[in-house]
């Protein structure tokens, strides 16, 4: 089963049971209409943590009715992104998403040792993109929060991200690992990294994939490109996930997707107690609406 | 094996270093008896000609070259070599260590520009129904990826040379997992990446395995393991000299194996054996030598 695209990640989470999403620091004009729209369409059910003459002044002036809303009055920024923490990690929401407060704050609030999100997994950055020019969503990981993954990384980051595609209904999601070229090169390690990421999913070591790399990004997504080089894989030409080298190629092909391809984007952060919508002013309306809706997706 | 040479109809000439040994003698003999070989033995003639007279070897059939220490007989049967005037180059009852020296000399020696120096052997094994190729028993003691990456083509051509289209080749550890802990199953998985990628050419290659998913059948059911070596191999690669040395000894002493082997990695063929292996064992190397010639 895949994703064709992100009308289909909507009628995934459609019809179920609302998720509660706890939007910390909520006095954000930036967020606040995502997470209504998102709640007028019967996805979540928002908890709004942040000062509350500010919340209701938002929404007053852009018209959300927000009425029978919970609002929790924390008029400090980073107390605010603290409760909302504690809240996310005592079961009280289901989604943890970013408002007016840097990402660095709530990261180091979602890291705490004590009343944290921390699972003792590795934090990483999963976006889901709808791309013209492919025939299903595609995957790609990690371009906004690990630097430069060790392979270590690498393998948490695959898992974090596998398992949120088969909580989407990917069975057995197809895994790029990406490089600059398709042959094994023992002066670039990303294609070392490859073999071993393909290696151990072979032994069945990462599981519930299927990992295959290095490709070039044209063998990943074209099947003709790779015909043409003969690769032979399962994955090239129908990837479901794209695992990149380091944040740099990871960032700037989000970016090029985005502002060339037009592609429409969601995001979220894995690998913490529950789904993290970490959105940026940057973001198109659509972009965190869609954002919303991959977290509620993934939720356990 | 023997069969595969005596079909190539061709006399191959070898030089014999410091040749005064029963063994290497009685090897040779057969060899040329048979009809695919020629010897030059160098070495100190007089205790030459008094071993073929005990072995009741006519002397007549071989061609004596003086000389009077291990180090220069060596150069000696390397130069001949070199020269074109022998085709294989055979250490007789000198150490290794000295032999290779010649061997490998910048100058007047025989390696091939760049290559990596590596032994592979050939093993029949009553227990298995084909030929194994093992490697490497007696020249590299800890390969790295590109001397495993040689070895693996060394291994590869000698199993086609014996009409092997695409020889299975199992590369061997104590778990079939990949574990950055182990160096080796680190190189194993770059290196099926490669064959994946046709990098490296004409086999079928997987590891890292342990020898039971290597070589027998029903360990890949007992075990789970879907491996397109199968139990089937052709080649098993170790990681390391301390592995294969004890393992095909091991499979000499209590399984009756026998091992002919071959330098790789060389101009021409060079047959170095052990001092102490059998005049059976000394046979099939050079027979192996002649194939590979």
């Amino acid at each position: 089963m895949v994703l064709k695209n992100m009308n289909e990640l909507k009628r995934l989470v459609e019809g179920g049971p609302r998720k509660k999403l706890i939007l910390a620091a909520a006095h954000d004009q930036h967020s606040l209409g995502a997470v209504i729209r998102a709640w007028k369409d019967n996805i979540i059910e928002p908890i709004f943590v942040g000062d509350k003459a500010g919340i209701e002044s938002i929404c007053a002036s852009n018209n959300y009715d927000i009425t029978g809303l919970r609002i929790i009055h924390e008029p400090e920024s980073e107390m605010s992104v603290e409760t909302a923490v504690k809240m996310a990690s005592s079961n009280q929401a289901d989604i943890l998403m970013k408002g007016k407060i840097g990402s660095a704050t709530l990261l180091k609030c979602v890291l705490n040792k004590e009343w944290g999100l921390r699972t003792g997994n590795l934090l990483s950055h999963f976006a889901l993109f709808e791309v013209e020019t492919y025939h299903k969503v595609i995957a790609v990981t990690d371009v906004a929060m690990n630097i430069a993954p060790t392979l270590q990384d690498k393998i948490a980051i695959v898992n974090n991200s596998v398992a949120c595609l088969n909580r989407l209904g990917y069975k057995i999601p197809k895994v790029a690992v990406l490089g600059a070229v398709e042959m094994v090169n023992e002066n670039m390690k990303a294609t070392l990294d490859a073999a071993l990421l393909s290696k151990m999913n072979q032994r069945d070591q990462i599981r519930n994939c299927i990992i295959d790399g290095p490709l070039a990004f044209d063998n990943a997504v074209s099947l003709e490109s790779a015909q043409l080089k003969g690769i032979k894989s399962e994955v090239a030409g129908d990837t479901d996930l794209l695992l990149m080298p380091d944040i740099e190629v990871g960032n700037v092909l989000y970016k090029s997707l985005v502002f060339f391809a037009k592609a429409k984007v969601a995001s979220i952060i894995l690998g913490a107690k529950v789904p993290i919508v970490l959105t940026s002013r940057s973001d198109s309306e659509l972009a965190k609406f869609d954002s919303i809706l991959l977290a509620a997706a993934a939720c356990k | 094996m023997e069969e595969k040479v005596l079909t190539l109809n061709k006399k191959h000439r070898i030089a014999v270093a410091w040749a005064q040994d029963t063994n290497t003698i009685g090897a040779i003999y057969k060899a040329v008896k048979k009809g695919f070989a020629e010897a030059i033995l160098i070495g100190k003639s007089s205790e030459i000609r008094k071993t073929c007279k005990a072995e009741g070897i006519d002397e007549k059939i071989f061609i004596f070259l003086e000389s009077e220490n291990e180090s220069k007989a060596s150069s000696e049967a390397v130069r001949l070599v070199k020269n074109g005037d022998a085709d294989i180059v055979m250490k007789g009852l000198v150490g290794t260590d000295l032999f290779l020296r010649a061997v490998m000399d910048k100058e007047n020696g025989l390696m091939l520009p760049n290559a990596v120096l590596s032994y592979v052997g050939a093993m029949e094994i009553p227990a298995y129904h084909k030929l194994l190729f093992i490697t490497d028993p007696a020249v590299i003691p800890f390969p790295d990826l590109d001397q495993k990456v040689a070895m693996a083509g060394y291994a590869i051509e000698m199993a086609r040379k014996f009409g092997v289209k695409k020889p299975k080749i199992a590369l061997i550890g104590a778990s079939e997992k990949m574990s950055r802990h182990f160096d080796n199953s680190v190189d194993y998985s770059i290196m099926c990446k490669m064959a994946d990628r046709d990098q490296i050419k004409n086999c079928v290659m997987d590891g890292p395995l342990d020898i039971f998913l290597a070589c027998d059948n029903k360990s890949i059911e007992i075990k789970g393991v879907d491996t397109p070596v199968n139990g089937e191999a052709d080649i098993l690669l170790f990681p390391s000299l301390e592995s294969c040395n004890p393992f095909y000894k091991g499979i000499m002493l209590f399984a009756n194996g026998e091992m002919a082997g071959l330098i790789r990695g060389t101009e021409k063929p060079v047959i170095v054996m052990s001092r102490s292996e059998s005049e059976k064992s000394k046979y099939f190397c050079i027979a192996l030598s002649c194939l590979m010639a």
